[in-house]
């Protein structure tokens, strides 16, 4: 087992290891900006190395400085939680090369599953059904266009090298087609450094269900059941649950096991998850794998009753999975909200700050995934989430009613917050009645878009 | 404060000693390295894949020989040459002997120069790279012999030869000897040009002292990589010597270039595929295509329907096509070579070298420019003598290779003005016409637009002359002719009428063989047209003139300016 894990992190996810490290009696060391020397993060872990002034790309996102520290405090393993390094291939790969063990996959799978369209070719060849679309790559408007005619509007536009639903552009005409692809072009430019971009049939209003994974160095593979985070704004996930609410268990078995096939197809290792997408009728197709911890994964822990930050360090360290498929069980429903620092009212826009009054629910299946505490000033340089909200009931309408009542405790003062939003959201008859899918905001809060 | 509140939940790992017996993680030595440029750190791996350029600042780190060789050979294709040869100390120098040991431990390289054979995208070449790690790549004996033996084989086997130079200069522990090798690689290259193979020397940085005052600024085409160091004397010593700070940017690639004495400065990623297309179009005895089948061609302009002066007008109007429009068509991959090698490199005349339907030519054009700024830039199309310096270098070039030239004349005249004359303006002109006169290969003008007297004869001395419908070829402007002979520039039109110079008066003087008709008068929409036209009128050209010896081609232009 590991002596000291360095993590590769900031704000709610940094804190989520450093708990697991404290728990397994593994010393945590965090790295920090500038900026975050105050962060929760950096009072809760036993050492702190400042790796750079705020901005990212000189902090966070700087290999050359967090590898620097993570040896020169010997480190034996780097947790990249989610976002920053996570996902990057050259910086799992230099970590293997220095000696570091990385929490995660291997930097050859990070590598295909990050190229979505690398992907999805992996994928068909082990015979699991994907998203109708393009079987390869174009930064050429014209070329792409006589593509997308073949796979019938509308289309979907994607960076190959995508994520977050950036670089993502819905077509319904083809008269729109050239200016949405530009478009959407160079978003991914911007965002990801490429202009390579893939299509895919754009199918209407469907559900996002994604299914978590574990696998360890043996090859086997398991999946904690499914999340449905269909609940989105401008593709970036709001509020996640689990189970999916009113999915047949025949079609979730059969996710499952395409789940696990999948993670197999793609000789994964570690916490991972198969992203699907649901149609009306039914059908699923992949969409993508995500390789790395997510946001949403309290929701499943919940359920399962499984701690999946010490499931990836345990992986990491070279042990067996300590489950089998027929041990996991989901157990009652679990919800989570995103509670952003930003105004819903003001186009979402983000609203960094004091906080001058925070007071945090608590009780039976309620769990509060945060970094903030009272007077903690918020920097304006990283993403907007402050907390995340989870509720555990016997069943989905307790679940509602647990993060209603914990939504109308939490107090956040200081900043702008999203609890009021959150709190319409989770209170919606349509919602309680579980008709959900990725159109749920534009249908019953437009006026939000 | 919560800061100093929570509690740790380990037991000390340092009393229980577990920490110590797991394997202390470590960076590679290697794996991060510091730009000698900007001072960044960066990750090794980065910049090798980046052609060994920093990610971040872009500037060049130097490359080992044999990772620069395998960087532009294909796969497998290199055969070293001499990689072993005996070790000799001319004159005896203490410790001479020592310090090459140590070099050659320290390098793995026998020598600052290696030299072979590779095969660069399917063409079969002769290379020589030089490495700065061993004694600062500087050139001895066995240098020296090592390019000299590269040079006789190239030359024995007709294969062109690359040199890749770097040095500080001669190697002094060599005494004269070193000082000799200048001599004896300079003189090498002759046995390559009478092979008819092209030498091309690429300037890496540092190009200094003997290096650059031999073999390395004799390339038939020289390149520079940006920002390296080139030149004879070393900065420090010039600016001991004169006292005074040095100019920004003294004796980098881009300051060579200004000063005419590099054809181009190439970046490392386009290296490859420019060496390859040099190489190419180098090549001897090119397939001529079918001769094409063009239609006749009007023997009057419609410019002989309107009064001259509205011809002058259309010759000069600034949105008329210029040597540009037609080289980009008529020439898509034309690459241009830049510089006099005396003095600087004249934009107001473009010349280069491209594949004509896979026939290698060379193509001079006098260039105006087409919005202000480029117009000031390009001298409004007016040369300066190291503008016709550039031509007749170009053109000696072009027949060294046996390629015919081409040439698009479109200028006011030549520059008047203070540094023309001190600078030779006469002079140069006099030696176009004396270089085209003589030229070996067929020559062919094309004035598109005005032809200012000796300012566009210079680059009209050919075997034929075409002339487009509006373009004009005068002795001097009407406006000079009428200040002189009626003493009023303004009586212009009147001069221009009775001077004779549109497309019609041209081709019946005889000074003119051909008229591109122009149905409209060119502009942006019809100058595809037009050029489509002259690609078949050239090619026919060049067909025609392929079986002519070069003394045919010689009597036939002296014949054809004889009767004037």
């Amino acid at each position: 087992m590991f002596h000291k894990i360095m993590i590769a992190n900031r704000g709610e996810i940094a804190v989520r290891i450093i708990r697991a490290c404290r728990e397994m009696g593994i010393k945590s060391a965090v790295v920090c900006s500038d900026a975050d020397r105050d962060g929760l993060p950096v009072m809760l872990a036993d050492e702190a190395v400042c790796v750079g002034p705020a901005p990212v790309a000189e902090s966070y996102l700087n290999i050359e400085r967090i590898l620097s520290a993570a040896v020169a405090i010997g480190a034996d393993a780097i947790h990249p939680g989610f976002g920053f390094l996570s996902e990057n291939v050259k910086f799992a790969a230099l970590c293997k090369e220095c000696g570091i063990a990385f929490i995660g996959p291997d930097a050859g799978v990070i590598a295909k599953m990050g190229d979505k369209e690398r992907a999805r070719n992996t994928m068909r060849k082990a015979g699991i059904p994907i998203i109708p679309g393009s079987d390869r790559k174009f930064n050429d408007p014209d070329e792409a266009f006589k593509e997308a005619r073949k796979i019938g509007f509308p289309v979907m536009i994607k960076a190959a090298m995508g994520g977050g639903g950036k670089g993502t552009r819905v077509c319904g005409r083809e008269e729109d087609f050239t200016g949405d692809f530009l478009i959407a072009r160079e978003e991914s430019v911007k965002s990801f450094a490429d202009d390579s971009m893939y299509l895919e049939k754009y199918i209407s209003s469907p559900r996002h269900i994604e299914f978590q994974i574990l696998a360890d160095k043996n090859g086997d593979v398991i999946h904690l059941g499914e999340r449905d985070c269909s609940i989105q704004r401008n593709r970036q996930k709001i509020l996640e649950e689990s189970p999916a609410s009113g999915l047949d268990p025949a079609i979730r078995r059969k996710m499952g096991e395409t789940a696990i096939r999948a993670a197999k197809a793609a000789r994964y290792e570690n916490a991972g998850t198969i992203e699907f997408l649901l149609d009306r009728d039914h059908n699923f197709y992949f969409m993508e794998m995500n390789t790395r911890i997510q946001v949403e994964h309290p929701v499943t822990e919940m359920v399962t009753g499984i701690d999946l930050v010490k499931e990836q360090i345990r992986i990491a360290a070279g042990e067996k999975l300590r489950f089998r498929q027929k041990d996991i069980t989901l157990r009652g429903h679990a919800i989570e909200c995103r509670i952003n620092a930003e105004n819903p009212r003001e186009k979402f826009r983000p609203s960094p700050g004091r906080i001058t009054n925070l007071h945090i629910p608590g009780g039976n299946g309620i769990r509060c995934d945060t970094f903030i505490y009272n007077n903690y000033e918020i920097k304006p340089f990283y993403d907007s989430m402050l907390l995340k909200l989870i509720s555990r009931g016997e069943n989905r309408a307790e679940a509602i009613a647990k993060t209603r009542s914990a939504l109308g405790e939490l107090i956040i003062e200081g900043p702008d917050t999203n609890i009021d939003f959150a709190y319409e959201l989770i209170g919606h008859e349509a919602f309680g009645k579980g008709k959900i899918n990725t159109a749920f905001i534009e249908r019953y809060f437009p006026e939000y878009l | 404060m919560l800061k100093y509140s929570f509690r740790k939940t380990y037991l000390r790992a340092e009393v229980t000693g577990l920490a110590d017996s797991s394997p202390k993680p470590e960076v590679p030595d290697g794996m991060w390295i510091k730009c000698g440029k900007c001072g960044a750190i960066v990750y090794s791996g980065d910049v090798r894949q980046n052609l060994y350029v920093c990610p971040k600042c872009g500037g060049y780190f130097r490359i080992h020989a044999y990772r620069r060789i395998h960087m532009l050979a294909d796969r497998g294709s290199f055969r070293e040459w001499n990689r072993v040869m005996p070790v000799i100390n001319p004159i005896a120098f203490p410790g001479y002997e020592e310090k090459l040991s140590e070099a050659k431990e320290r390098t793995g390289l026998d020598e600052a120069i290696v030299t072979g054979q590779i095969s660069l995208q399917g063409n079969a070449c002769a290379i020589a790279v030089c490495d700065a790690r061993f004694m600062m790549s500087s050139m001895g004996h066995n240098f020296g012999e090592k390019l000299t033996l590269a040079i006789e084989k190239a030359a024995e086997d007709k294969m062109p030869l690359v040199v890749f130079a770097c040095s500080g200069g001669a190697r002094m522990q060599e005494g004269l000897v070193s000082l000799t090798q200048m001599t004896k690689t300079s003189a090498a290259l002759r046995k390559l040009r009478e092979a008819g193979q092209v030498f091309i020397s690429v300037l890496t940085d540092p190009t200094m002292g003997g290096v650059t005052a031999s073999f390395a600024m004799l390339g038939d085409v020289i390149l520079a990589e940006p920002r390296a160091l080139i030149g004879f004397a070393g900065p420090r010593v010039i600016a001991q010597t004169i006292g005074e700070r040095l100019p920004k940017e003294f004796q980098r690639a881009e300051f060579l270039s200004e000063h005419g004495f590099v054809d181009a400065v190439v970046e490392r990623k386009d290296l490859k595929e420019i060496l390859s297309f040099l190489i190419r179009t180098h090549k001897s005895n090119p397939v001529y295509p079918e001769k094409p089948y063009i239609p006749e061609l009007p023997k009057k302009a419609r410019s002989a329907d309107r009064p001259a002066w509205d011809t002058v007008l259309l010759s000069r109007k600034s949105d008329r096509p210029g040597a540009m429009d037609y080289i980009n068509r008529l020439f898509p991959d034309f690459m241009e070579l830049r510089g006099d090698r005396h003095y600087a490199d004249d934009e107001a005349i473009v010349g280069g070298i491209a594949l004509f339907h896979g026939i290698p030519v060379t193509v001079i054009g006098e260039r105006k420019g087409g919005n202000l700024k480029e117009r000031k830039r390009r001298n409004f199309g007016m040369p300066m003598p190291e503008g016709y310096r550039k031509a007749v270098r170009l053109l000696r070039q072009a027949e060294a290779f046996k390629r015919p030239v081409i040439c698009f004349v479109d200028t006011p005249g030549a520059y008047c003005g203070v540094e023309a004359e001190e600078r030779g303006q006469g002079a140069a002109i006099a030696e176009c016409l004396r270089a085209f006169s003589g030229a070996e290969v067929p020559a062919l003008s094309i004035l598109i637009g005005e032809g200012g007297s000796g300012g566009a004869l210079a680059l009209a001395t050919a075997d034929e002359v075409w002339v487009m419908e509006n373009a004009i070829y005068s002795i001097l402007s009407p406006e000079g002719f009428a200040s002189i002979l009626y003493k009023d520039a303004g009586r212009c039109k009147e001069a221009a009428g009775l001077m004779r110079i549109t497309a019609s008066d041209l081709l019946s003087l005889g000074v003119a063989e051909r008229i591109i008709p122009e149905p409209d008068p060119a502009d942006a929409k019809n100058v595809g047209e037009i050029a489509e036209y002259m690609d078949g009128r050239i090619l026919d050209f060049l067909c025609r003139k392929k079986e002519c010896s070069p003394a045919e081609l010689i009597e036939g232009r002296y014949q054809r300016f004889r009767r004037f």
